[in-house]
């Protein structure tokens, strides 16, 4: 008997079918996967089979409590470990908390999975690491016979993923069921006894590990070839730099920069990577000149103050693709062609004395639209209907209008699907041939070895580690972001 | 997606008004098809109250209108009250002391009545951009700030001989409006009104500075990383915003009350933002709605005499109207950044 049975599962989101008659079981004591792209519908079949999205049809059989450990964190911040494990089951003595019991419980289940944390820190002083260890304590409490985990490792560094799965396999011998939902394939390949590929909502493929690999899988999960990027141009090393960073101090609300120091020059992809949390969002807002910042920005021959406002740095050919699209980089209730001309509003081209020039904003739009092939191709469409891959195309495709001298590219292709990542991907390259200074930070280290040059590794707000293309070296990277010298 | 909701929102206001009138009526043990008769004969059942309904819908246009831009900026401006009454009494103040032929008068006049209700807008507008702080408590609170200030100003030290009480004397007939309909308080002010309604349309929609306000209101983190500077984005629409809630005020000084007078609104600032919301904050439909609740202000009257509900009924309905729509956009506004 299965410990989670789906049968004819259907979910519909307007005209969307984002489910379509899917069928999943999961034994007790096996780790299965459950891959796909973005939008295939497999974190809205987990939510299903968790019981938080009521599906439109089918049946779901649970022989026993489902746990789901969400992809963001779902921790309360200002509260303890044993709070946050126990938040809705508080043990009591009469009508008060018995905290001894609490914290004696979170340390049972602690000794029990080998998942140690003291029970009493504040939950917003621990790593991600532990965040994580809190957040699957908190599951575990329940004593789930089906543990269901979504995009777990996104936030890990890679020897911490290895630990994490580590815990989830020892899990799986203890008898619970576990499902993995992700888009990361080495780690079905290494830790997952079977595979289920999902595409447009269906599962279209399903393995046993040991009979496929990594290439095959991607494959069936795109359902083609995976696209090819850019051949990249031999680039002569510049003598001076463009951007030129030292002892740069910065803080946003997530994250911080303490004494940072780069360079990068014309034609150059310098790869940032690291773990999230570690000062990427720091450095990409001081050069935004969106946050204040102590140190020196050196663009080509000028230092930049902070005080210098994002307009005067893209007047002087510094281009942001923003971490978060819709929140930093488009208005989503606005169509294609105004998003398209967003901060060349006021370029003469585009203006007629005091008005938008709506027939030469349509057409630098169309230019956009024809150049990263966003579909449906025309410019009236709502930004809010596209496709993540295709507002992206457009966020993209703007900043690399005209030829800046230097682009700032944070988290490209996060969370849109391999065609446009592979599309977003070549323009860059592309842009890179031609002379542009690219800065890319990202939290995937395939990306980075696809596209950068160097590789500098970011932990603690500092850089810990520098890498020629030539010389990549994946282990020495995990470990130096994982913050091992 | 925002078409919808401004549906939702006039539905919602014909909705508290058809079904709380009536239960209001019938308490008064009126049948309510009586009651709404006699409030659409009061407010367009002859010229006179015809042309008075275009009064009322003139005097909440303007204050609609800055409340509309505000909001399209992302700033809840709900301090039109004051940008109104300040406007009223720099028109009153300097309007009873100026003796000039009406054609330097008026223009000066309303003139002086956008500056007061600008600057007393860009004051919150400073607030906002400067401490960041929240311009909802700030415009609130700087209503009640004005009323003190105008009783001040005209019991005090700007006190003429003709003032009495809660007014200032009255301006000379060469500074008044010219009326469009005879025996009739309409004025000129209506189609100023509808002219700046127009106005404000083009700008939003085709002029690149309406472009940047509409950015920082719907999106403000992308706004900002594409250029604009929030900070003077938001002083600049609040002192606009001001700007035209005081040039309002000055056309009731010069156009219908032809003195200042404390009382000069009875909450034409915030019965606007019920007309800005239910007009789906566009400035067309602004002039629509404001029209609808012109009918209400002056229906009321009527009703009162011809079916005994007292007015004060349109008065609740108006402030539960404001309530829901309003409550509902502060409570689910989010990320004010």
């Amino acid at each position: 008997m299965p410990a989670l049975a789906l049968r004819g599962i259907v979910k519909r989101f307007g005209d969307l079918v984002a489910v379509d008659g899917v069928d999943l079981d999961l034994e007790s004591g096996a780790v299965v996967a459950l891959i796909g792209e973005n939008g295939a519908g497999k974190s809205t079949l987990a939510n299903i089979a968790f019981g938080s999205i009521a599906a439109d049809e089918g049946s779901i059989e649970r022989n026993g409590v489902v746990g789901l450990v969400h992809q963001h964190f779902q921790l309360v911040e200002r509260l303890s470990v044993w709070e946050n494990v126990l938040l809705g089951r508080e043990p009591r003595k009469g009508w008060r908390l018995d905290i001894a019991a609490a914290r004696a419980r979170v340390r049972e289940l602690g000794e029990r999975y080998g998942l140690h944390v003291d029970p009493d820190a504040l939950v917003e002083t621990l790593p991600v690491g532990l965040k994580q260890r809190v957040e699957l304590l908190r599951e575990l409490e329940r004593e789930p016979a089906i543990l269901l985990l979504d995009e777990p490792t996104a936030v890990l560094a890679p020897s911490e993923i290895e630990s994490f799965f580590a815990t989830v396999v020892a899990l799986a011998k203890r008898g619970i069921a576990i499902l993995v939902v992700t888009h990361k394939l080495a780690e079905v390949i290494s830790y997952t006894s079977r595979v289920n590929v999902m595409r447009a909502g269906r599962i279209v493929a399903r393995y046993e590990t040991a009979q496929t690999n990594a290439d095959e899988l991607a494959r069936v999960m795109v359902g083609g070839e995976i696209p090819r990027l850019a051949e990249r141009t031999a680039m002569p090393r510049q003598v001076s730099p463009v951007v030129h960073i030292s002892g740069l101090r910065a803080r946003t609300e997530s994250d911080e920069i303490a004494g940072l120091d780069l360079a990068l020059g014309a034609g150059e992809i310098l790869g940032v990577a690291g773990v999230e949390g570690n000062g990427q969002t720091a450095l990409a807002d001081a050069l935004a000149g969106v946050c204040g910042y102590e140190g020196t920005i050196r663009f080509r021959d000028e230092d930049l103050p902070p005080t210098l406002g994002p307009r005067a740095r893209i007047l002087r050919g510094m281009q942001i693709v923003p971490q978060d699209r819709q929140r930093e980089a488009l208005v989503l209730d606005w169509d294609v062609t105004e998003n398209a001309i967003l901060g060349r509003e006021r370029n003469p081209e585009l203006r007629r004395g005091l008005q938008i020039d709506r027939a030469a904003a349509r057409a630098f739009a169309q230019t956009i639209v024809d150049r990263f092939d966003v579909r449906p191709p025309q410019v009236d469409t709502l930004v809010r209907s596209l496709s993540g891959g295709n507002q992206q195309k457009i966020v993209v495709g703007r900043v690399l209008a005209g030829q800046p001298t230097f682009v700032l590219a944070y988290q490209p292709t996060r969370g849109i699907d391999v065609g446009a990542a592979a599309l977003v991907q070549s323009r860059l390259i592309e842009a890179r041939n031609a002379g542009t200074a690219i800065l890319l930070i990202s939290f995937e280290l395939d990306e980075i070895f696809a596209l950068a040059d160097r590789v500098v590794v970011l932990y603690r707000g500092k850089i810990a580690g520098e890498f020629e293309r030539d010389a990549f070296d994946r282990g020495r990277i995990g470990a130096l972001m994982a913050g091992s010298s | 997606m925002k078409f919808s909701r401004g549906i939702r929102d006039a539905a919602i206001a014909f909705g508290i008004i058809i079904v709380f009138g009536s239960l209001a009526m019938l308490l008064a043990g009126v049948n309510p098809v009586d009651g709404f008769t006699a409030l659409l004969i009061g407010a367009v059942g002859n010229v006179p109250e015809t042309a008075e309904t275009l009064v009322q819908t003139t005097s909440l246009l303007f204050p609609a209108l800055g409340i509309a831009l505000a909001f399209r900026a992302g700033l809840f401006n709900i301090g039109a009250e004051g940008q109104l009454l300040i406007g009223g009494l720099f028109a009153g103040v300097i309007g009873e002391r100026l003796i000039a032929p009406g054609i330097i008068a008026i223009p000066l006049l309303l003139l002086a009545g956008a500056v007061g209700g600008g600057a007393w807008g860009a004051l919150a507008g400073w607030l906002r951009a400067r401490f960041a702080a929240n311009e909802v408590i700030a415009t609130l609170m700087l209503n009640y700030v004005a009323i003190q200030v105008a009783a001040y100003a005209i019991t005090g030290p700007l006190k003429s001989a003709a003032g009495a009480g809660n007014e200032t004397g009255e301006l000379p007939a060469s500074s008044w409006l010219p009326t469009i309909l005879p025996d009739t308080r309409l004025s000129i002010a209506l189609l100023l009104a509808l002219a700046l309604a127009l106005l404000l349309r083009w700008m939003l929609r085709s002029t690149v500075i309406g472009y940047q306000l509409r950015a920082v209101g719907d999106a403000p983190r992308t706004a900002q990383r594409a250029g604009i500077d929030l900070a003077k984005m938001r002083f600049w629409t609040m002192a606009f915003s001001g700007a035209i809630a005081g040039f309002g005020g000055a056309t009731i000084v010069l156009g219908v009350l032809h003195r200042f007078n404390l009382a000069l609104s009875p909450g034409y600032g915030f019965i606007g933002i019920a007309v800005a919301l239910v007009g789906e904050l566009d400035p067309l439909w602004v002039t629509v709605a404001a029209f609808l609740f012109g009918m209400l202000q002056n229906g009321a009257i009527g009703m009162q005499a011809a079916a005994n509900v007292p007015r004060d009924v349109v008065t609740a309905i108006e402030g539960l109207i404001i309530l829901v729509l309003a409550g509902r956009r502060i409570i689910t506004r989010s990320g004010a950044d």
